[in-house]
């Protein structure tokens, strides 16, 4: 009994167009989320009270790789001065954005793996939005004296706070002392000295680094992505087609190599180091590195020029300590919080992981001072930094930026274009409700 | 017990007979098709749920109905339209690659007579490579500046380098068909020498007491008899090119040039964490591959149907 | 040129084109391993041979947990896909092959286009069912999808094996009293053990390798397979890219592959084969 050909397809499609209105019905009965009304993430958390107690319980710390072994010593550290409490690392991939894939998988399961949330800077809005984490204003609150002021302005959202700043960043602009002899003071001279000698070098591939280094100009430029609440777009202004003129004509004079668009941290940095520029942008990592090449006694590092008559700008990075609201022992995971952003431990970070701290009092230590000799740059970098835009579709406005900047520096699009895109693809990440 | 014999039976006992090979068949295909329900068809419907919703990033679980708005989104948005092409691209070239390449290879391995299952042994060895791995390694073999290709090329003073294989458009995507090429033309070559193997010698005899080139026999000969089993190949790699994730997830992340669709679908989904959009990029990928997949009932309709014909 | 002449050329250029197959297709696993015996500054240059070879890469990945928990995770989930698809697809492709049965041909197209789904389409949804059921980051919630993807490869293969086995056997034993299940059981399974290892050793290689929904569905070092873990190895190096680690980890996992393939690359490739030259 040989079906045949043609009413065997029409068969096949009848009877699995079928299926799938059947389907479809069961899925809209059970599946999707409630159309309720709830107000928000942010809004409906439970608030953390700091506390005097001693810690107990187990307490997950879930961050990024530990290269230099200062995490695990801060953990045995918290074990052995708090004998009830057990504090474990769970190491995450290097790269942040992997990072915060796998927060979020846990997150969005509502896993208690994770106690305590090793954030980016960045991140700390889009969490608090989704509800993932504990309110620890009272915290911060208790300790913002000690932190640098502008650290702690990234853990705010919707007038609270919700991480504790753990360690920070700023870049600087590095020159080679044999080819420069003064540093330049604005990025006008810079570009203009870069084209007459061995150019600059920054991270203009297409990722969060381009991102920075945009920010950094347009800030300094006076110009901003969003307004004060985060609820407008203010990036679509001259001042940012001026911004993406400014860069892309550092290309086309030859200030800047085109192969920087293929450049990320280590790459950038190695070619300082191989002397193949007189500029880079970089973070203050590659100092000590750098202190250990070929280039060791012949470079030097400024805080960032003016630009467009106004002081320079630097973006801030680091990370934040957030508490996860799934946690099983959230009273031990603040403790142990609180515990990192001590001076002996932060000190630890500076030290030995190359982790900038949070806490001011360790850049005046005169042990730091010795070991880091550019700890008072760093200080002013960071007190001057400025954060990245704060806002729960933070992901899509830095996709918006680098994407569009990338396009700007590779000419296949018009300073003018690029500013009204950034604007209109920043306004629909806005319009996510 | 009574003997149930089916040698001469009634006409009654055909119907029952009949009716019990039913029941029994129906059961022994349901866990099948149940695990399909299940864990595919299901899916699959919910996802185009999902792709008709907006959710909520500022408040969990909050959802609205917008219809088909993440479709207008999706169908006007450059970077579908990009990843469509990067994905057509790759496919294009991929398969055209590894059909010929394979097909190079298939005719070697018939015509060396030693060491033939040596040949097929090597041959199997990319095949068994985890995805996984063969994108790590090539992208350790294409590392700028001190990589392998980097170091041969510029010690055999050939141009190219100095170039950022991975971190440039074009060259990222080249990487990636190259890759893909390394990995499938051997299971090319496996299928197309079956093909090979199947033709009989006569036909070529015959031909060149004709006088036939040996271009002109394969031409006339090889090509026309291998036609199904070429068919096959290439429907079932071309299916494959387009679902491609492993690769250009392992190998770049999707940057410079190589996001294909299901790598753009699975970042609005994960990274961006747009779960309507993201399941209306899923859904279009579902589409345009199940329409080259209708392609493929259709061509090897005949053997399915061979294979569910009763012997009359 | 003689044809003699013509002949030995063709013969060398014959064997000039076997070493450039055998080249191309191992070139890349060799450059693995000679990677994952390098250390160090070594890691950066392009030896074709390390020039201190050690096998501290390897002491190191066996000594690292998430490592050796992801080999057993992939044993596990690989294992148990294989054994539930040749079960459950032996059923339904004897029942194809052999049964009679309305909409045959309608299933089986059902079953071969499930294979087609790109893997992504389903991977959220099943991410949010999986969350709500309580399936997420367990072995099931992985077994399940691979399953799905599998059945209709083992399906196919067994159907068109169980097809050669010839029905006088089978009808033989109807005759002396069993039922259709006992035949099949008795029978048909054991004479269709190679259909069952050839279709085994595929379904078992393709769970090995599903990499989508092994980073989707699992957030824990104590479930997640290999092909995760691989790609997020932090490794132990302080290299950005721990190079050496990740080289030593990818050839333990592909050797047992590779060994698995030589020893039964016959009834692989009939395997792989079965839908071009049958029928």
């Amino acid at each position: 009994m040989a079906l045949q050909g043609r009413s065997s397809v029409r068969n096949l499609v009848g009877v699995v167009l079928a299926l799938m209105a059947a389907a479809l019905v069961l899925a809209s009965c059970g599946g999707g989320g409630s159309s309720g009304g709830s107000e928000g993430g942010a809004a409906e958390a439970k608030t953390l009270q700091s506390s005097e107690a001693k810690p107990t319980g187990q307490v997950t710390w879930c961050i990024g790789k530990d290269t230099s072994g200062a995490f695990k010593t801060a953990v045995e550290k918290f074990n052995s001065e708090n004998p009830g409490a057990e504090a474990k690392l769970l190491e995450l991939p290097e790269s942040a954005d992997l990072q915060r894939e796998q927060q979020i998988q846990r997150l969005r399961a509502e896993s208690n793996e994770c106690d305590v949330l090793g954030m980016d800077v960045t991140w700390a809005p889009e969490y608090a939005a989704s509800g993932w984490l504990y309110d620890v204003t009272p915290s911060v609150e208790k300790l913002e004296g000690e932190f640098i002021p502008s650290t702690v302005e990234t853990t705010e959202y919707e007038g609270k706070n919700w991480g504790i700043p753990f360690n920070t960043n700023a870049g600087f602009l590095y020159y080679r002392t044999n080819e420069v002899p003064k540093a330049p003071t604005t990025w006008e001279q810079v570009y203009k000295e870069a084209q007459q000698k061995n150019g600059l070098v920054y991270q203009g591939e297409r990722y969060e680094g381009l991102t920075c280094v945009f920010l950094e100009l347009l800030y300094s430029a006076g110009g901003h992505v969003l307004s004060e609440d985060g609820e407008t777009v203010e990036i679509d202004s001259p001042l940012t087609t001026e911004t993406l003129e400014f860069m892309r004509g550092g290309i086309e004079d030859g200030a800047v190599p085109k192969s920087v668009t293929t450049y990320e941290e280590e790459s950038s940095r190695r070619a300082f180091e191989a002397g193949n520029a007189t500029f880079m942008r970089n973070w203050p990592y590659a100092y000590a590195l750098g202190k250990e090449s070929g280039i060791a006694n012949e470079f030097a590092i400024t805080k960032f020029p003016g630009f467009k008559g106004n002081p320079g700008a630097g973006v801030i990075g680091g990370y934040n300590l957030g508490i996860s609201a799934f946690t099983d022992n959230p009273k031990g995971s603040l403790a142990f919080a609180e515990f990192l952003v001590t001076e002996p431990v932060q000190k630890e970070m500076f030290l030995k992981a190359t982790l900038p701290a949070t806490v001011t009092a360790v850049y005046k230590d005169p042990e730091v001072k010795k070991e880091i000799p550019f700890t008072e740059e760093l200080l002013k970098a960071v007190e001057q930094a400025q954060a990245r835009p704060l806002s729960p579709v933070y992901q899509e406005i830095t996709e918006a930026i680098y994407d569009n900047t990338f396009e700007v520096l590779n000419g296949r699009e018009s300073p003018k274009g690029a500013t009204s895109k950034m604007g209109s693809e920043i306004e629909t990440a806005l319009e996510r409700f | 017990m009574e003997a149930r014999a089916e040698r001469l039976p009634s006409h009654g006992k055909r119907r029952s007979v009949f009716r019990e090979e039913r029941r029994l068949g129906a059961a022994m295909v349901v866990p099948s098709l149940a695990v399909i329900a299940l864990v595919a068809a299901y899916p699959i419907c919910y996802a185009i749920w999902l792709s008709l919703n907006e959710y909520s990033v500022i408040t969990p679980g909050l959802s609205r109905f917008v219809g088909f708005d993440n479709y207008t989104q999706a169908l006007g948005s450059s970077e579908f339209w990009e990843a469509m092409k990067t994905t057509l691209l790759f496919t294009a070239i991929s398969v055209s690659l590894e059909l010929v390449i394979g097909l190079g290879m298939a005719m070697v391995m018939h015509r060396a007579f030693r060491g033939r299952a040596l040949l097929r042994a090597v041959v199997l060895v990319p095949w068994a490579i985890l995805t996984v791995v063969t994108a790590i390694t090539w992208r350790t073999i294409f590392e700028p500046e001190l990589g392998f290709v980097n170091t041969v090329l510029t010690k055999l003073g050939l141009p190219g380098g100095d170039v950022v294989w991975l971190g440039q458009e074009g060259y990222a995507l080249a990487v990636m068909i190259f890759a893909d090429v390394w990995k499938t033309a051997p299971f090319m070559a496996l299928l197309l020498l079956a093909g090979l193997q199947g033709i009989p010698e006569d036909l070529y005899d015959a031909a060149k007491v004709d006088g036939a080139t040996a271009w002109q026999r394969f031409r006339r000969v090889t090509l026309p008899l291998l036609r199904p089993a070429i068919a096959i190949a290439l429907i079932f790699r071309t299916l494959d090119a387009l679902r491609i994730f492993d690769l250009p997830y392992v190998l770049t992340k999707g940057a410079n040039g190589t996001e294909t669709l299901s790598l753009l679908a699975q970042k609005e989904l994960v990274v961006n964490r747009n779960t309507g959009l993201g399941s209306a990029l899923a859904v279009l990928t579902f589409i345009t591959v199940m329409t080259v997949s209708f392609l493929y009932i259709r061509f090897v309709g005949g053997n399915i149907r061979a294979l569910t014909e009763e012997e009359e | 040129m003689t044809a003699e002449r013509r002949d030995t050329l063709g013969q060398v250029l014959l064997w000039l084109a076997v070493a450039a197959i055998v080249v191309f297709c191992l070139f890349p696993f060799y450059w693995l391993i000679n990677t994952s015996l390098k250390t160090g500054a070594d890691l950066s240059g392009a030896n074709l041979v390390p020039p201190n070879p050690t096998l501290d890469n390897y002491s190191s990945i066996f000594k690292d947990e998430a490592f050796t928990m992801a080999l057993r995770n992939s044993a596990i989930v690989a294992g148990g896909v294989t054994i539930l698809s040749l079960t459950i697809g032996s059923f339904a492709g004897y029942a194809l092959a052999r049964l009679h049965l309305p909409f045959k041909f309608l299933i089986l197209a059902i079953l071969l286009s499930i294979s087609t789904f790109p893997p992504i389409a389903i991977a959220a949804p099943i991410f949010e069912i999986w969350t709500e059921i309580g399936l997420y980051n367990t072995y099931p919630g992985l077994i399940l999808p691979s399953l799905a993807f599998g059945l209709p490869l083992t399906v196919y293969i067994l159907a068109s094996f169980f097809r050669d086995i010839p029905r006088e056997l089978e009808e033989a034993a109807l005759i002396d009293g069993a039922t259709r299940f006992q035949a099949f059981r008795k029978i048909v399974v054991p004479l269709g053990a190679p259909g069952l290892v050839t279709a085994g050793l595929l379904v078992f290689i393709f769970a090995w390798n599903e990499f989508l929904f092994a980073i989707t569905l699992t957030s824990t070092p104590d479930r997640r397979p290999v092909p995760a873990a691989i790609a997020f190895f932090t490794g132990s190096s302080q290299f950005e890219i721990p190079l050496g680690t990740i080289s030593a980890a990818s050839v333990v996992v592909t050797i047992p592959l590779i060994v698995l393939v030589l020893i039964f690359q016959r009834r692989i490739v009939a395997g792989l084969t079965a839908g071009a030259v049958k029928g």
